[in-house]
């Protein structure tokens, strides 16, 4: 079990609005969300002395993205509100959510900030999403571009329809998950998706992008942030909503170069994940009451159900057949119920469950969630506890 | 202006791939050490974790079985909007067990394939120098 289980705790959180395309850049509509979150947890913003996030993409036109405009990094939001940092740290990796987490929850326990806020900024660019008039292509591209084969809704087309072919999958079984989400997501105020669920018979006739892809497998590209504050158990007990601790955490590595869309790879170094997180933890899986999969791509849903161990390779789609009531997987709505906030739902819907502020959509009695980012074997997952263990 | 397609950028560790594929020819980098096969071409062996300057690209028959693929319906490359909707496949390769290459399937959408149907290579002249393989149904 870690050292620093349940010693760490959210003690405030603020989500903004999402919008298709904001009328603000995606910096203002952070800070004013990052000031929200500090208010909330009942601090001043000069009670803050750490800061970290993960601030990769969007990506689209080959360009860079610029500061404030396009993306958020921790230091600019330092910058902005005035404040000097103990301790700022940033994550590169793929999960950022579980990543940003798994650094505020640290350094909270080493003593090298006291109250740390973990920002996610998400903007959808100006052109499309992941277009790129490259002319050469270098590095891991010269082996699809030249092909035609470009962005990951293509990669995960590929290691999807080996799944299908190979268990049995279908399109209806994919379906049923993401009305499931979009009925989550139409009852979340902030959701791009806020009052409008989505039919089997609608997903069933949606656009194709890439076969077995459709456009509802996809998580819509938005503007939006968030922020949480971590601070440690004891300083917690102090602050004027319940605290929800972290009682665990997990990460994946590509154990091959450019495995991330190999199915096979996937099944190989997922499971570790699933280990490591029970191990981190104390937990097992029976003791979770809302483990909150990810989405992003409607396929990594039966990654993460494997990784996890609530089914055998190969067995994700029958094992949601045999579930009556799917809501402990998806009642944050994940990306494709919100819009593209990446890991933040199921973080999001873990504190407001166990924290009581769930409002009408609060489940009776849950104390523990999971919430999954990315892939199993390329992002992470993190364990949350409404009660300390 | 009609928008270009990319062209492969070679490097250091691909060079002899493309050099190969301008003269219509398949090639694989082999492991000196252990001769594992791997595509694409990497610095370390997978297998024997032998570096860089053990590797040889060798010929391949290009032959291989289909083990999954997608039909591109839009494309983010400017230059392939014209040419949706087309197949890309990723094929097991004969000569290993696991060796998968990625490429376009040039019979296109109609075509009648499965998981496990064979494929050939055959190649497209796509600049001066430059040649890009592509796959093609094979007989059984």
């Amino acid at each position: 079990m870690a050292r620093s289980r349940c010693e760490v705790a959210i003690v405030g959180y603020a989500q903004s609005q999402t919008y298709r395309h904001a009328s603000v850049p995606i910096g203002a509509l952070t800070v004013e969300t990052c000031l929200r979150a500090i208010a909330d947890a009942g601090l001043k913003k000069e009670q803050i002395d750490g800061f970290t996030t993960g601030s990769i993409l969007p990506s689209a036109g080959g360009r860079t993205p610029v500061d404030g405009i396009d993306i958020v990094t921790s230091n600019w939001i330092a910058e902005q509100l005035r404040i000097h940092a103990r301790w700022l740290g940033g994550f590169q990796g793929a999960g950022q959510i579980p990543g940003s987490v798994i650094l505020a929850a640290n350094a909270v326990a080493s003593g090298a900030a006291d109250y740390v806020l973990v920002h996610r900024a998400l903007s959808n660019p100006q052109g499309r999403y992941h277009e790129n008039p490259m002319t050469r292509a270098g590095g891991a591209s010269q082996w699809m571009a030249p092909q035609g084969f470009w962005g990951p809704p293509a990669m995960m087309a590929l290691s999807y329809m080996e799944y299908m072919q190979r268990y049995g999958a279908t399109r209806e079984d994919m379906g049923r998950v993401v009305v499931e989400l979009r009925k989550h997501g139409a009852r979340i105020p902030w959701s791009y998706w806020y009052r409008n669920p989505l039919t089997l018979e609608a997903y069933l006739d949606a656009r194709m992008i890439a076969d077995p892809i459709c456009v509802f497998d996809c998580d819509i590209p938005i503007d939006g942030a968030v922020a949480f504050i971590f601070t440690s158990a004891e300083r917690a007990k102090d602050h004027p909503h319940k605290p929800v601790y972290v009682a665990g955490h997990a990460q994946g590595n590509l154990l091959e170069p450019e495995s991330m869309w190999s199915l096979d790879h996937a099944q190989q170094a997922a499971p570790l994940t699933g280990r490591d997180l029970w191990k981190s933890s104390g937990l097992r899986r029976e003791d979770i009451d809302l483990p909150e999969l990810y989405d992003g791509f409607s396929p990594i849903v039966y990654l993460w159900l494997e990784a996890l161990g609530y089914c055998g390779r190969g067995e994700a789609h029958l094992f949601l057949r045999e579930q009556k009531d799917l809501t402990r997987f998806f009642s944050s709505g994940g990306s494709l119920g919100n819009g593209r906030m990446h890991g933040v739902p199921p973080m999001l819907e873990c504190y407001l469950q166990l924290s009581g502020r769930a409002g009408e959509r609060q489940i009776a009695n849950v104390k523990t969630g999971l919430a999954c980012h990315s892939h199993p074997h390329y992002g992470g997952v993190v364990a949350y506890s409404s009660e300390r263990l | 202006m009609t928008a270009e397609k990319p062209l492969p950028l070679p490097d250091a560790i691909s060079q002899g791939f493309w050099d190969a594929a301008s003269r219509h020819v398949l090639v694989i980098q082999r492991c000196g050490h252990c001769g594992t096969l791997a595509h694409p071409p990497r610095v370390v062996c997978a297998n024997c974790l032998a570096p860089v300057p053990s590797w040889t690209f060798q010929p391949v028959s290009g032959r291989g079985r289909i083990r999954t693929w997608t039909v591109m319906r839009q494309s983010f490359l400017p230059g392939f909007k014209a040419d949706v909707p087309y197949v890309i496949v990723e094929a097991e390769l004969e000569e290993q067990k696991g060796l998968r290459v990625l490429a376009r399937l040039v019979d296109g959408p109609q075509a009648a394939f499965k998981a496990g149907s064979p494929v050939e290579t055959v190649f497209e002249d796509a600049a001066e120098g430059f040649a890009i393989p592509h796959f093609k149904l094979a007989e059984a």
